[in-house]
């Protein structure tokens, strides 16, 4: 009876095992039939996307030199018209057109934005944008900002606030491509964060000439996003704006070191008569790093009021707060270096050290 | 004037091909620099035009085997992307003749290689 037991037990286990061979086999076999569908699949588009590389090409070099005449009609000869039709076929011509857009200037750029137009390569490019992936929103956006397309303008604009990163920092970056300064009305609503990477793209994006009305600054100075009081700071310290000093000054008070730190920056730069007195009141409650840019500031902006304020920073338990106290005194006090080596003990550390950089620094 | 143009992106050599064949120019297309070193001996243009970066042989390599080999001064303008002016500054060492910087203008071009045609005068 036990013998049979074991028997029937063996049997079950050794035909369970069998099965498993089999499904794992057969998985291992459409996996493999999987990979190479696709390997396949991937190499035929590889080859179609070589074989058209070609007379894409062509047709691109032949439009960028159609004189105006010429790109009143836009005669192109694709050969076989039914490939228009066909995706692959468009979205490598989208990518060439872009790609030649971006490598040239003049009048190349106008033919190859009409080419773009005729061909509703644009259309291609907003189905893009509309699409619910998001890497492929971006790519839409990054062909119509290229190729200039302001008309799509209003769908951008809501996509200033995605709650991707990506899509709304590409959508950002196409409203100051289309319009400059004035595309930056998109900071009147975004509730997301402006990572600091971005901030400075923002900045870079924004080269042309600078504009008659920055007014808006001031309300953004104000905005309840942290990341849009940041980077307005950051652009009226670019753009030099006299204009929105009190608005600046309010900003030392906020909670955020970073605000607090871009107030510090513009006022480097732009300093008035008041501003040693100000920044001096925040300097309490500031960490180590405004501390630091505040004795920075004081070097230029700074008079012998502010004297004795740096004689009692030169007690500070933290030598890189006393080293640069000690820098600006130096520029401050009328006896300049000559002050410090009677009033400290020049020869004990850490003032010896301090003193050799000061001199170092002022030799060179 | 023969012109060797050695530029990897097709639509970009193309494009200085056709304006240079516009001016009247023989045109020797080469999409990597191993192929126009090759060409170069082959056919001793009278001016090079060459993009940096490209596959097997670099711009640069273009015209360090250029300077190298000696015989005619052939002139090369270099064609760069905006940023690369440490290689720019590489290349005029290596003996390159002048650059222009991408996105350019072809038409620009047109005129920068009127420069070094011996048959044509700027005024």
């Amino acid at each position: 009876m036990h013998g049979s037991f074991i028997h029937i037990f063996f049997e079950m286990n050794a035909y369970k095992f069998i099965s498993a061979i089999y499904i794992s086999l057969l998985a291992l076999v459409l996996l493999f039939v999987f990979i190479l569908g696709m390997v396949i699949y991937k190499k035929s588009i590889e080859r179609k996307r070589k074989m058209w590389r070609d007379p894409i090409a062509t047709i691109i070099s032949q439009v960028i030199f159609f004189t105006e005449e010429e790109s009143e009609t836009f005669d192109i000869d694709f050969g076989n018209k039914k490939l228009l039709q066909n995706d692959l076929f468009r979205q490598c011509l989208i990518e060439e057109v872009i790609h030649a857009r971006k490598n040239l200037t003049g009048t190349a750029t106008t033919n190859l934005k009409k080419l773009y137009e005729i061909l509703n390569l644009d259309k291609d490019s907003f189905k893009k944008v509309n699409s619910k992936r998001w890497h492929i929103k971006v790519k839409g956006l990054q062909e119509l900002s290229v190729m200039e397309q302001v008309k799509y303008v209003k769908p951008i604009f809501r996509l200033t606030n995605n709650k991707n990163e990506l899509v709304r920092a590409e959508a950002q970056s196409a409203l100051i491509s289309f319009y400059g300064f004035p595309g930056l009305r998109f900071l009147n609503i975004t509730t997301y964060p402006i990572s600091q990477w971005h901030q400075i793209q923002l900045l870079n994006n924004l080269n042309g000439p600078k504009p008659d009305n920055l007014d808006s600054i001031k309300k953004w100075l104000r905005s309840p996003n942290e990341s849009v009081i940041n980077f307005s700071l950051k652009l009226a310290t670019f753009y030099n704006c006299y204009n929105v000093y009190e608005s600046v000054i309010n900003c030392l008070q906020h909670p955020g070191i970073q605000v607090r730190l871009g107030a510090l920056d513009y006022l480097k730069k732009m300093p008035r008569e008041d501003t040693p007195e100000k920044i001096i009141e925040i300097y309490p409650s500031g960490n180590k790093k405004i501390k630091l840019l505040i004795l920075d500031i004081l070097k230029e902006a700074g008079t012998e009021k502010q004297l004795l304020f740096l004689l009692k920073q030169l007690h500070n338990a933290d030598n890189d707060i006393k080293a640069s106290a000690a820098k600006t005194l130096s520029c401050l006090h009328p006896l300049g270096t000559a002050f410090l080596q009677t009033h400290l003990f020049a020869d004990e550390n850490p003032w010896k050290a301090i003193f050799l950089q000061i001199e170092t620094e002022r030799a060179a | 004037m023969t012109i060797l143009v050695a530029e990897d992106e097709m639509i970009m050599l193309k494009t200085i091909e056709l304006r240079l064949k516009k001016d009247g120019h023989e045109v020797i297309s080469c999409q990597d620099g191993r192929e126009a070193i090759l060409k170069i001996g082959e056919f001793s243009p009278d001016l090079i035009i060459t993009d940096i970066m490209m596959p097997f042989s670099s711009g640069l390599e273009i015209i360090e085997t250029v300077r190298k080999k000696g015989g005619k001064k052939i002139p090369i303008i270099v064609l760069s992307a905006m940023g690369q002016e440490n290689v720019v500054l590489e290349a005029f060492q290596l003996g390159a003749d002048d650059y222009i910087t991408k996105p350019f203008s072809p038409n620009e071009l047109s005129m920068r290689v009127k420069r070094y045609n011996p048959s044509s005068v700027i005024l």
